[in-house]
């Protein structure tokens, strides 16, 4: 691992910025069956949604390739808060990388009882998903109304000592003003952004394709607006030493190093996973490649440099006059 | 996960060696990798780049291998954008390729395989029927296609008439196993009607303790896989079948392409890329 590479994200010391995102990556082993894969490679990563009780997921299909990404409506398929602590947490290896849950609850008080439950645990930190589009109760309820997001991270801090990182959801008006709530209520991280809602229909059928009827877009097509909102909610956690998980379509070192510029101090690799397995390694090594080109230590220093452009027009046109 | 499938699957990057086609807008695609070929076991499949262009990979089975040689074939069909690129890649070019994947077909001591392939849900019979050539197994394939067969078929060695189907796939009479075709157009012998029709053909064939030796494999579109299990049901005979869905990451990673499966503690869902593609017919059906 390249040595400039090691960062510090919530109080946790990470090999690398890369974050595997929650949802892709299952319950954190299954790409170790790819040859050449390793958790060691990325920084931390975030396990697959759960919740209190077991839940089966949507009806299939539950992905489908759209132009330069995908839409999926997995529904949170998991065991449950139970089985995850007993039977999946004990069998991580944790000197490889560390681990992160993601958590989702139907109300309130159920995002506080995972919270505390988890606290009891080895689990290096606590990711609150207040905005997952697949679900009918709870999700992205929570993450569009900021005093909802206020409390669901209030209670959660009142319940854990662990790292908090509340995952933000783009599918909102200002997401700036509720990342503001959340630092308010006292989280220690952001993750920005969840995935866009979005939709597919075949033309033979007139169904939508996805059995859920819509879904969640993820991946290329979705970087640009994930890049913005980065930018925004920067804006404000920067002034709180609050950092965020940026991501949304990061497929290369490049889209990486645009992410960390706008604010992000960590990059979350998803949907580019599906397409090439290996990709982290890529990453690693242009990120790595592009601080030793431009004289930076690590990482940190080249988080929110972005160097705004000037919009007003300064020359005299004389139009005015 | 189970230990054992830690860094079981490759990925590879394989020249394409020959690509074939057939009548129907079906392929043969030939291509290259040691690892792969030496590495596979009937029943699973690649995961597969099909151009640049496209943000997700193709699963396709593997039809056979190669070992000597270090080489896999494919058999597709066009049936949308992906498969339309693939068919556009030309002998020389590489594909980024992930395999083996998924559980694959188990070979239990029922020593009599009844291998039941429609379109192209033929290649994992063909990758069966060359896995038990040299072993103690007789199978027997039944192949069903509603276009043109994607080979040559010829007359059987041995003569035998199922009502009318007396043709083969040369390869499978090579390999010594017996096979007939299925089909509702008219094709000069070949079965006409259904893969299960001729299928219940051969069981009426066999005696009651030869039956007894019968396992059913199968793979082909859903209605088929329907109608095989519920005959498998009828004769009282195990059956293993290979399902499809559309897959994200195809190593377990999204829970993208999950089947409802019936077990001893309730439904489960199970995915499709890495629990199967191969599940047991009696808890998917
Ligand atoms: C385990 C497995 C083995 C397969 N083996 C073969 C084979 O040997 N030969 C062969 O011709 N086909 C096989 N298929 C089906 C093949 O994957 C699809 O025909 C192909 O993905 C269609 O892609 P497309 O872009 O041409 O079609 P489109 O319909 O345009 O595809 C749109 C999206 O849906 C997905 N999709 C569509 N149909 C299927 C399907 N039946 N299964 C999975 N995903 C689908 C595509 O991957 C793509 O993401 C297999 C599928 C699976 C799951
Ligand atoms: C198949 C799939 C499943 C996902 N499941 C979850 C989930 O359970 N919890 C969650 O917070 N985000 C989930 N996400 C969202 C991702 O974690 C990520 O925020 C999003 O996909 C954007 O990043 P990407 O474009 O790099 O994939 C999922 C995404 C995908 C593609
Ligand atoms: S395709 Fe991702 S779990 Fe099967």
């Amino acid at each position: 691992m390249h040595n400039n590479l090691k960062t510090q994200f919530c109080g946790l010391s990470l090999n690398s910025p890369i974050v595997l995102l929650s949802g892709c990556v299952g319950f954190g082993e299954e790409y170790t069956r790819i040859d050449g894969f390793s958790n060691a490679d990325v920084g931390a990563v975030c396990l697959k949604g759960i919740t209190l009780e077991p839940r089966l997921g949507n009806i299939p299909h539950r992905v489908c390739e759209t132009p330069s990404g995908m839409i999926n409506a997995i529904g949170l398929q998991n065991p449950g808060t139970h089985a995850v602590i007993n039977n999946i947490l004990p069998k991580l290896d944790k000197v490889e990388t560390r681990f992160i849950i993601n958590i989702s609850g139907s109300s309130i008080e159920e995002y506080g009882e995972i919270a505390k439950r988890f606290d009891d645990t080895d689990i290096d930190a606590i990711e609150i998903n207040i905005s997952c589009p697949n679900v009918k109760e709870g999700g992205v309820a929570f993450g569009n109304d900021p005093d909802m997001s206020y409390q669901v991270v209030e209670i959660c801090r009142k319940n854990t000592v662990k790292p908090i990182i509340t995952k933000l959801s783009p599918n909102q008006t200002n997401i700036a003003f509720s990342a503001q709530r959340c630092i308010d209520a006292g989280t220690d991280g952001l993750a920005v952004i969840n995935t866009l809602m979005g939709m597919a229909i075949d033309t033979k059928t007139k169904k939508p394709i996805i059995g859920n009827n819509q879904g969640g877009l993820s991946g290329p097509a979705i970087k640009p607006i994930a890049l913005l909102k980065v930018h925004q909610v920067y804006q404000v956690s920067k002034h709180h030493n609050v950092p965020i998980i940026g991501q949304g379509g990061i497929t290369t070192a490049n889209d990486a190093i645009e992410f960390i510029i706008a604010g992000a101090a960590t990059v979350g690799i998803g949907t580019a996973l599906f397409y090439d397995p290996l990709v982290c390694h890529k990453i690693n090594k242009g990120i790595s490649q592009y601080l030793s080109d431009n004289n930076l230590g690590g990482v940190d220093e080249l988080v929110g440099t972005l160097a705004l452009n000037s919009t007003v027009l300064t020359c005299d046109t004389g139009i005015n006059k | 996960m189970n230990k054992a499938s830690r860094h079981s699957i490759k990925v590879c990057d394989c020249q394409i060696l020959a690509h074939y086609q057939f009548e129907g807008e079906q392929y043969i695609l030939t291509l290259a990798s040691d690892m792969i070929a030496k590495a596979t076991k009937p029943g699973q499949f690649v995961h597969i780049t099909v151009s640049n262009s496209l943000a997700m990979r193709r699963p396709i089975s593997i039809m056979s291998v190669d070992t000597e040689n270090g080489t896999f074939d494919l058999l597709y069909k066009v049936v949308g954008e992906g498969t339309r690129q693939l068919s556009q890649r030309k002998v020389g070019d590489v594909l980024s390729v992930i395999g083996p994947i998924g559980n694959g077909f188990e070979l239990t001591d029922k020593k009599r395989p009844l291998l039941i392939g429609g379109g192209v849900g033929m290649p994992p019979m063909i990758a069966i029927a060359q896995q038990t050539k040299d072993l103690d197994y007789q199978s027997f394939a039944i192949l069903g296609s509603e276009v043109p067969f994607p080979f040559a078929n010829k007359l059987a060695d041995n003569n035998k008439d199922y009502q009318g189907a007396t043709r083969t796939m040369p390869e499978l009479e090579d390999w010594g196993i017996e096979c007939r075709l299925a089909s509702l157009q008219d094709f000069k012998g070949v079965f006409k009607g259904f893969v299960t029709d001729l299928a219940s053909v051969y069981l009426e064939g066999l005696t009651t303790d030869e039956r007894m030796q019968v396992e059913v494999y199968a793979c082909g579109p859903h209605p088929m896989l329907v109608a095989v299990a519920s005959l498998a049901k009828e004769y009282n005979l195990p059956c293993q079948v290979s399902l499809e869905e559309n897959m994200a990451c195809a190593v377990g990673g999204c829970a993208g392409c999950v089947v409802e499966v019936k077990t001893d503690q309730g439904i489960a869902m199970k995915r499709i890329c890495v629990d199967g593609p191969v599940f047991d017919a009696y808890q998917v059906f």
